[in-house]
């Protein structure tokens, strides 16, 4: 009997447990030694990939490089840049290739400005790149769009403008993301319309670039946020708050005193510290009103308003929290009473001995 | 008869036992494979310059415990002050320190005392000298509290009375953080909208034979003893095959204690860490997910697999051991307090799977394999061993250990590629094959010790572990 068949033999005597526990070990042995093989390959094909990319850039980049040297002020494209673009489009044609010409691309325009910047942008359209770009955005795949949009945000690509719009409310917040990224470096304050037709959330990190992205512009020339401040899509009403504090848009406190009331405990809290930062004396006495209703931390901010905005009428009101549970109010007011009355702070000491009341005062004290 | 039944009972329950956790194991590497190519996707685009020059971005307070940390806590902090995001401060809380921490401190960082108004909202061990500030401004995001011994819980307690920030930073102050870390902790909090985050973990790598020059990585090398190789394969299997898959189900149970990112609000809420458990990183993350789905919030705990932290492991079997021994009683004292949360459906992921996991595949494993050990050796003394038996699932257990080892590897190849060069492919194979030989048993050995010293030697607390300090170029 061959060791074959009696292995077969022994496997089909052997008990259900043996033969699952074989039967798996084989199964694990037969794809081990691929898997072996693959890892050894994959390494390999890593460094050369790497290897190869710097071989392509630094092609790229002299092709690059002649071209933009080739220029002449006579003509757009002069008849030696035509050679080179001709030379780069069959480049284009693989993706592969595709994708390290337009990383040398960004990377150059990045680091050069004017004509010269702008000459790599006639290099992008007449190779037809900007084709591959478009082409991106009726992609399946979101990940695909989202690239193609990042890539004409990068190459200054106006005109795909409406192409780009139709992302707004895309399922996936990457590509929504890229979306209002373009509209802003693109458009600036001008692209910031596309609040008005917002229907999904703007989260906080796409809010935190987009104003880099606005921070970075030398116009400060901000569009009325008024009809953000009322928009339906709350996120948008956090963002107008934003940058009604960044760009001092104190023409709109009373949108923002309104706020005040929003059913979102987040947006009137924002509008508190909002209200607070452009010095709106108004909306300190709505609050006074009916502080005790209001979230804790909308009582927080409001004494933090309190530091800010106060007058000596206030002292009455002050008084009956500087023993409040809550620190932060506690402290506030303290510091309130200190300013509008320092006999009275003062006395504290004596009238009430509590340690931990006492390290407040104390601290207050001398800073 | 009768004795012939039982051993076919016990077998069926190894086999049982054996066959789930191998594909538990399958399922979870998949959904990884699933996680990892969406989060290449989503990160590919993601420009993180942008967020750290921007000054309204959150702040961070990253809160560092250090207790004798003196050989290395000056490098250490200018890691640490070295971060690029901009919003953030660096609190040390210098643990009742025996050493000249304190003083070495003051005299690099030109620190002076403060006037500090400290909410305590979690009770801690009292301030001992109190707390430091720079007077050069290159320093002042440095803040030094200098308090009685209180271990590594209390520490970190008082670091979150200190924190003014709305987001905390826990990690270990001989942790390397890159860079770019915070940006990417914090990417997750600011970008979910429909569930709260309430905390981030991210992947630790191990550093030892790493270059390190001016307090940032600058040369990944792959160390030469076995012991070491065998946790860095054993650290990448844990955070691009298992993290990354409780991370889509959402039911991610542990942060690391070397660097998580949490709310602090939430964490306060909770109480902050506990200080009677040797597990307090997985302790946190248990309560604070326990709250949320008592709460009856959408929430979420995180998790980025970028190589962001890297630390020092041990280097020899007796701190291994120790360490293990103190990771295995974590788990018992975490899941034995929160045994109200297991198999309970009120708590949706986190009781119904999450927990059960925990408890049968990583709080059982060890006990089982000990269990089955004993049960082998009572087997050949009784002469009543089938080797047949005994050999097929040696066999198998070492095979699917050596795949999933290979499976972690190309994984690691194919996204993150730490392990460039030449040389480290040929090492980095044979250790997949040789780690269930070399490091498992002393982890058995240790997760057995871990289990008879929570139950019978109570006042065990952490091991000791001897800092060399990371290789500097």
């Amino acid at each position: 009997m061959s060791i074959h068949q009696s292995l077969f033999n022994y496997i089909n005597e052997s008990s259900l447990i043996i033969q699952v526990t074989w039967i798996m070990s084989a199964f694990f042995m037969v794809v081990i030694i691929p898997l072996t093989f693959y890892f050894r390959y994959l390494r390999k094909h890593l460094r050369k990939q790497e290897r190869t990319v710097a071989l392509y850039e630094q092609k790229y980049e002299s092709y690059l490089i002649n071209y933009l040297y080739s220029g002449n002020e006579q003509e757009i494209i002069s008849p030696e840049q035509q050679v080179i673009i001709n030379q780069l489009k069959r480049s284009t044609s693989e993706s592969y290739k595709r994708k390290i010409l337009i990383s040398v691309l960004i990377k150059l325009k990045n680091e050069i400005s004017g004509e010269i910047a702008e000459s790599i942008q006639t290099l992008y359209f007449h190779s037809g790149l900007m084709q591959y770009a478009l082409n991106r955005l009726n992609h399946k795949k979101w990940y695909v769009i989202a690239k193609g949009i990042r890539e004409l945000k990068q190459f200054h690509i106006k005109e795909a403008y409406d192409q780009v719009i139709l992302h707004i409310n895309h399922p996936r917040r990457e590509v929504r993301k890229e979306m209002q990224l373009y509209m802003v470096s693109l458009f600036h304050f001008e692209g910031l319309k596309f609040l008005e037709l917002l229907e999904t959330p703007l989260s906080e990190w796409d809010q935190i670039q987009l104003l880099g992205v606005l921070e970075r512009l030398e116009s400060k020339n901000i569009s009325n946020i008024k009809l953000w401040l009322r928009s339906n899509n709350k996120s948008v009403v956090f963002f107008a708050l934003k940058l009604a504090k960044i760009y001092n848009q104190f023409e709109c406190k009373e949108e923002i005193i309104n706020l005040l009331n929003h059913i979102n405990k987040k947006v009137r809290l924002e509008s508190i510290q909002v209200l607070n930062y452009l010095d709106v004396i108004e909306a300190k006495e709505i609050l006074k009103e009916n502080i005790e209703k209001r979230t804790l931390e909308e009582q927080i901010a409001f004494f933090k308003m309190m530091e800010n905005l106060y007058e000596k009428s206030d002292e009455s009101f002050i008084i009956n929290f500087i023993h409040s549970e809550v620190f932060e109010i506690k402290v506030s007011s303290l510091k309130i009473l200190k300013i509008l009355n320092k006999d009275k702070f003062t006395k504290l000491k004596v009238e009430f001995p509590d340690p931990d009341f006492l390290k407040i005062i104390n601290f207050l004290e001398n800073n | 008869m009768i004795t012939q039944i039982i051993i076919d009972i016990i077998q069926y329950l190894f086999f049982i036992y054996s066959i789930c956790a191998i594909l538990s194991y399958l399922v979870l590497a998949t959904i990884s494979a699933i996680e990892t190519i969406e989060y290449k996707h989503k990160n590919s685009f993601v420009n993180y310059k942008e967020i750290m020059s921007s000054t309204i971005s959150p702040s961070i307070s990253i809160i560092a415990p250090a207790y004798n940390e003196s050989l290395n806590i000056v490098e250490n902090v200018r890691s640490l002050l070295s971060n690029h995001y901009v919003n953030y401060d660096v609190i040390i809380i210098n643990d009742g320190s025996k050493d000249d921490s304190l003083e070495k401190l003051i005299t690099v960082y030109n620190l002076v005392p403060v006037d500090y108004l400290m909410n305590e909202q979690i009770v801690t061990q009292p301030l001992r000298k109190g707390i430091y500030k720079s007077t050069n401004p290159a320093f002042e995001k440095l803040i030094v509290v200098d308090k009685e011994n209180g271990g590594k819980s209390d520490a970190l307690n008082m670091g979150l009375n200190i924190s003014n920030s709305k987001y905390v930073a826990c990690i270990d102050v001989d942790c390397l953080l890159l860079e770019d870390s915070l940006q990417k902790m914090i990417k997750p909090f600011l970008e979910i909208t429909d569930k709260k985050v309430i905390a981030a973990g991210g992947v630790i790598r191990i550093s030892n034979s790493c270059i390190v020059k001016d307090g940032k990585l600058h040369d990944v090398n792959f160390p030469k003893k076995l012991i070491e190789q065998g946790q860095i394969l054993e650290y990448i299997r844990a955070f691009l095959l298992g993290r990354m898959a409780w991370s889509r189900l959402n039911g991610l149970l542990v942060i690391s204690g070397a660097f998580g990112l949490f709310d602090k609000k939430i964490a306060i809420q909770v109480g902050g860490y506990d200080k009677n458990t040797v597990g307090e990183d997985m302790e946190l993350v248990v309560r604070m997910r326990g709250y949320m789905e008592e709460q009856n919030k959408k929430y979420k705990v995180a998790y980025i697999p970028d190589p962001l932290c890297w630390t020092e492991a041990p280097d020899n079997y007796k701190i291994f051991i120790s360490q293990r021994n103190r990771w295995t009683r974590g788990t018992i004292e975490t899941l034995k307090k929160h045994r109200k949360i297991g198999f309970n459906p009120k708590y949706k992921t986190l009781g119904v799977l999450s927990y059960p996991y925990w408890f049968f595949f990583e709080r059982m494993a060890p006990v089982v394999e000990f269990v089955g050990i004993l049960y082998f050796a009572i087997l050949v003394i009784s002469n009543k061993i089938r080797w047949d038996y005994a050999f097929s699932f040696i066999v198998l257990a070492y095979l699917f250990t050596v795949f999933f080892s290979l499976i972690a590897l190309i994984t690691e190849e194919l996204t993150y590629h730490q392990y460039k060069k030449k040389g480290t492919g040929f090492r980095l194979l044979l250790i997949a094959f040789l780690e269930p030989l070399v490091n498992h048993p002393f982890i058995l050995y240790a997760a057995i010790r871990g289990n008879i010293d929570y139950y019978f030697n109570k006042k065990k607390k952490w091991g000791e572990m001897t800092r060399k300090g990371m290789t500097k170029a």
